[in-house]
């Protein structure tokens, strides 16, 4: 068995963190290696530094035995690196074809070959199993085709080691499957996979051997096999974890939220939410499924304020909020984690003090006739750090030193301290590690058994499942489902979330 | 789970305030300076110490403090809309109508000087916001950018007052494009300070601590600065954005308009057309402000060096003979480099994904 890709010793310090700690890894050539950690773990900064972002301070780098030093992302290719990254990076209005061969696009007489290029970038999606048209225009294929045509990218490239960063953050269930199969291919054909991930399902589905960093080391490596979720959940947390939290439903018949009817129009002015009823009651956690962009986001915006409504109204705590300004329905007692916590959900140059302020700026308690209780404030903040164990600096550091989770930490205490009987949960745990969703989670539930209401939007079917005491589906700007989740399955709600059973009434 | 980031010593303090990059930029810009002044034949050292002697000494200093009276004002007024992340390109545009408005109360209005000169002051300022008030509206109304109509309303105001002050205000006994004088009672009384400077000064540094004050201490600080770092964030935590940016024009017109009115009440005596666009004031007090990166008291200290500048700039001209353009250049050096500084920023960041003291602290004055 030969080693593909090795670490030594590879020791990277910024300002105040030592992201990567004398870090060792081999990769064996031709195996599916999964690397799992937390977020802060020192994953990313490995693969940056693997890609030639940053050099180490210390260590090396060898691939194929031979000590590399990549000096940027396009000599890590040149070198045999492949990455498919978290977010897609391609020209939504050139092909697939266009995209897979740029900077390397076959030529005839200086010109470039064009059919060339789909015949070659149709031969490679065939032997591999990544059924995609070369010739379709990118920004109308669906996310989980992107990020085949990424694959195809670096396959075109040659690329015999390929690391795919979070590769299922974004896919559906059957996405995934596929995705699985054609990595699985892949390693058959010979190449190396590095699969960067923080879900352990996928790890023991797909992995022969894993490598857990915690801190900036590698605390294990074990072989998949002879290993099991909990103790690579341990490992990565240092303790003890609980992994099935799945909780049963209060259930009580005062709505706190109500919602009639509600059309609301999308960016282009194509109505994105189309006749949408429910309501989320008191002391129950409404979970909504459903692929990106089938209009979950554009309802939770209309929800809160920040997109208007075009028809249908909007009740909470029976008080019509249909067109009420953004504080009026927070003073009505509306909480809400948006999607995007780093554009919506705080300012990255603000304190952390600052971001755990906004919204709440007004209330008395923090201010008299405009002039801030200063002392009230820092207070407020201090006991929020503590208790939701928020790891940062002083409290009037930016909060762009923050890690993922802690800063999701930073939404969460903000949006859930002051009693507002009704929080909008949105991806709440998107791209935060194990420790920070176990307590995000817990949040939740304590959240609700103390009688509130969530309504929960995420893409992890496993989280809609675990929390959830009714799943709404939605497809297409509509609600086409509403399931018990103590009585489906994750591909069940994939089936609704397809849009399936439309074809299936029509066939 | 706290103080992870130990806080820093006292040798870390000092490298950060001497690396600070608006110091560095000034200290890079007379350094550039000097070389141009030697490669064209001249004495830099002699140059520069007459340009200090005369920014300083006998009536140098009054004149600074006197000309740094208009820059700074101009300066608070464009940082109290860059910071809430509106882009007021319309200072000068602001400055003149309120100058003229505040020029005929000053000239025409009976009365004790007591009465008329804050009045004038008063009108001055009510005319300049309502000039702001113009491109505020349009952009919270009608989706017109600020930044292109504040900068077009410039012109427009230039040409309204220049037809009012020909056809309708004009002193026939003077060869100026003027108004009438004002009468010595309505002009701003001077403080018996390095032989009479302005009461405007008083004024403008109240204006520098209140507005210190509001920024750190009160909701409105808080809510503008939040909206300047993120307008999304902003909305998202309830902050009515288009009703901030018309209340905020609305200040920093009124500022831009009583400034105008000072001008000719504590300056010029009388409204000469087109002397507040040739001064470059309005443009200064910009530069000021992107220097100060919109703090109050920086912008009270980058208000007083470029005001020094440009009045030590006319003593080195009289007496070592190099150009006074030579504040001028040093001016534009000193912004080139600030703003390189924001490239550099921005490269290093992407580097290392750290972010630097100098990217953070902007205009956080009050850590509330």
């Amino acid at each position: 068995m030969t080693t593909a890709l090795e670490f030594r010793g590879i020791t990277k310090r910024f300002p105040g963190v030592l992201a990567n700690d004398a870090i060792d890894m081999k990769v064996e050539a031709g195996h599916i290696h999964a690397v799992v950690g937390e977020n802060g773990a020192g994953k990313t900064t490995l693969m940056s530094i693997l890609f030639g972002l940053y050099p180490p301070d210390s260590g090396e780098i060898l691939v194929n035995g031979r000590p590399v030093r990549f000096s940027s992302a396009l000599d890590a290719i040149r070198g045999g690196l492949g990455m498919v990254h978290q977010s897609f990076r391609l020209f939504p209005t050139l092909s697939v074809a266009e995209n897979v061969v740029f900077r390397e696009e076959p030529t005839r007489r200086g010109m470039i070959d064009r059919s060339a290029a789909v015949e070659r970038v149709h031969g490679i999606a065939t032997r591999y199993g990544l059924s995609v048209d070369p010739e379709e225009s990118v920004e109308n294929l669906p996310v989980g085709v992107l990020q085949r045509v990424e694959i195809l990218k670096a396959l075109y490239r040659d690329a015999r080691i390929l690391i795919l960063d979070e590769p299922t953050a974004v896919l559906t269930p059957q996405e995934r499957d596929k995705l699985f199969e054609v990595i699985r291919r892949l390693r058959d054909t010979g190449r190396t996979i590095l699969f960067i991930t923080h879900k352990l399902g996928e790890v023991m589905a797909l992995s022969d051997r894993v490598t857990v960093l915690r801190d900036g080391r590698s605390v294990a490596d074990l072989v998949t096999a002879e290993t099991t979720p909990s103790e690579i959940a341990q490992h990565m947390t240092g303790r003890q974890v609980d992994l099935d939290r799945r909780a049963p439903a209060h259930q009580s018949d005062g709505a706190v939220l109500e919602v009639e009817d509600l059309t609301v129009d999308g960016e282009h002015g194509r109505s994105a939410v189309r006749g949408v009823s429910f309501s989320v009651r008191v002391g129950e956690i409404v979970g909504v499924a459903g692929i990106a962009g089938n209009g979950q986001s554009e309802l939770i915006e209309a929800v809160a304020g920040l997109r208007p409504v075009i028809g249908g109204s909007i009740l909470l705590n029976r008080a019509t909020i249909t067109s009420a300004d953004v504080s009026t329905r927070r003073l009505g007692g509306m909480a809400y984690i948006p999607e995007d916590r780093h554009r919506v959900g705080s300012s990255n140059q603000a304190s952390v003090s600052n971001n755990l302020l906004l919204g709440h700026q007004r209330k008395r308690g923090f201010q008299r006739r405009g002039w801030f209780d200063v002392k009230a404030v820092r207070d407020h903040a201090s006991r929020l750090i503590e208790t939701y164990g928020i790891r940062s600096g002083p409290i009037n550091s930016p909060v762009a030193t923050l890690s993922g989770g802690n800063l999701q930490k930073v939404v969460v205490a903000r949006e859930m301290s002051h009693g507002a009987p009704l929080l909008i949960a949105e991806q709440p745990t998107r791209g935060v590690d194990i420790a920070a969703i176990e307590f995000i989670h817990d949040r939740l539930i304590t959240f609700r058994d103390g009688g509130g209401a969530v309504l929960l939007v995420s893409a992890e079917l496993s989280e809609v499942l675990a929390l959830s005491s009714r799943i709404l589906v939605m497809f297409a700007g509509r609600i086409v489902a509403e399931l018990d989740p103590a009585r489906v399955r994750e591909t069940d709600i994939g089936f609704y979330m397809t849009g399936a059973h439309e074809q299936a009434h029509a066939g | 789970m706290q103080a992870e980031v130990p806080s820093p010593s006292l040798g870390t303090r000092i490298a950060t305030v001497a690396g600070h990059p608006a110091l560095f930029s000034i200290v890079l810009a007379f350094a550039l300076g000097w070389a141009v002044v030697s490669l064209t034949g001249g004495d830099a050292w002699f140059a520069y110490r007459e340009m200090v002697d005369g920014a300083v000494t006998g009536s140098g200093l009054r004149n600074t403090l006197g000309r740094a009276v208009p820059i700074i004002g101009m300066a608070l007024a464009v940082s109290l809309a860059f910071r809430s992340g509106v882009i007021n390109l319309g200072g000068e545009g602001q400055m003149v109508v309120g100058g003229l408005a505040g020029a005929v109360i000053a000239i025409y209005m009976p009365g004790p000087g007591l009465l008329v000169v804050p009045v004038a002051m008063l009108v001055g300022a009510v005319a300049g916001a309502v000039w702001a008030l113009l491109p505020a509206l349009g952009q919270t109304r009608l989706r017109l950018p600020i930044l292109i109509t504040s900068l077009l309303l410039n012109y427009l105001a230039r040409a309204v007052t220049g037809y009012l002050v020909r056809f309708q205000l004009l002193d026939d006994s003077v060869t100026l494009t003027s108004t009438e004088q004002v009468p010595p009672d309505a002009r701003m009384p001077k403080l018996p300070l390095f032989g009479g400077v302005s009461f405007s000064l008083v004024l403008v540094l109240i204006l520098v601590v209140v507005i210190w004050v509001v920024y750190g201490r009160t909701v409105a600080g808080y809510e503008t600065r939040m909206a300047g770092l993120n307008g999304r964030f902003a909305r998202y935590g309830g902050i009515q954005v288009e009703r901030q940016t018309v209340a905020v024009m609305l200040a920093a017109g009124a500022i831009g308009g009583a400034i105008g009115t000072h001008m000719i009440v504590g300056d010029a005596y009388r409204y000469i057309d087109g002397e507040l666009v040739l001064s470059g004031l309005a443009w200064t007090g910009l530069l000021v402000a992107l220097l100060a990166n919109n703090h109050p008291l920086l912008i009270l200290a980058a208000g007083l060096l470029f005001s020094g500048l440009q009045i030590g700039g006319l003593a080195m001209q009289r007496n070592a003979d190099v150009s006074w353009r030579l504040a001028q250049v040093l001016q534009a050096l000193v912004i080139v480099a600030v703003a390189s500084r924001i490239t550099f920023a921005w490269f290093k960041r992407r580097s290392d994904r750290g972010v630097s003291v100098s990217d953070v602290e902007g205009a956080g004055v009050g850590e509330v």
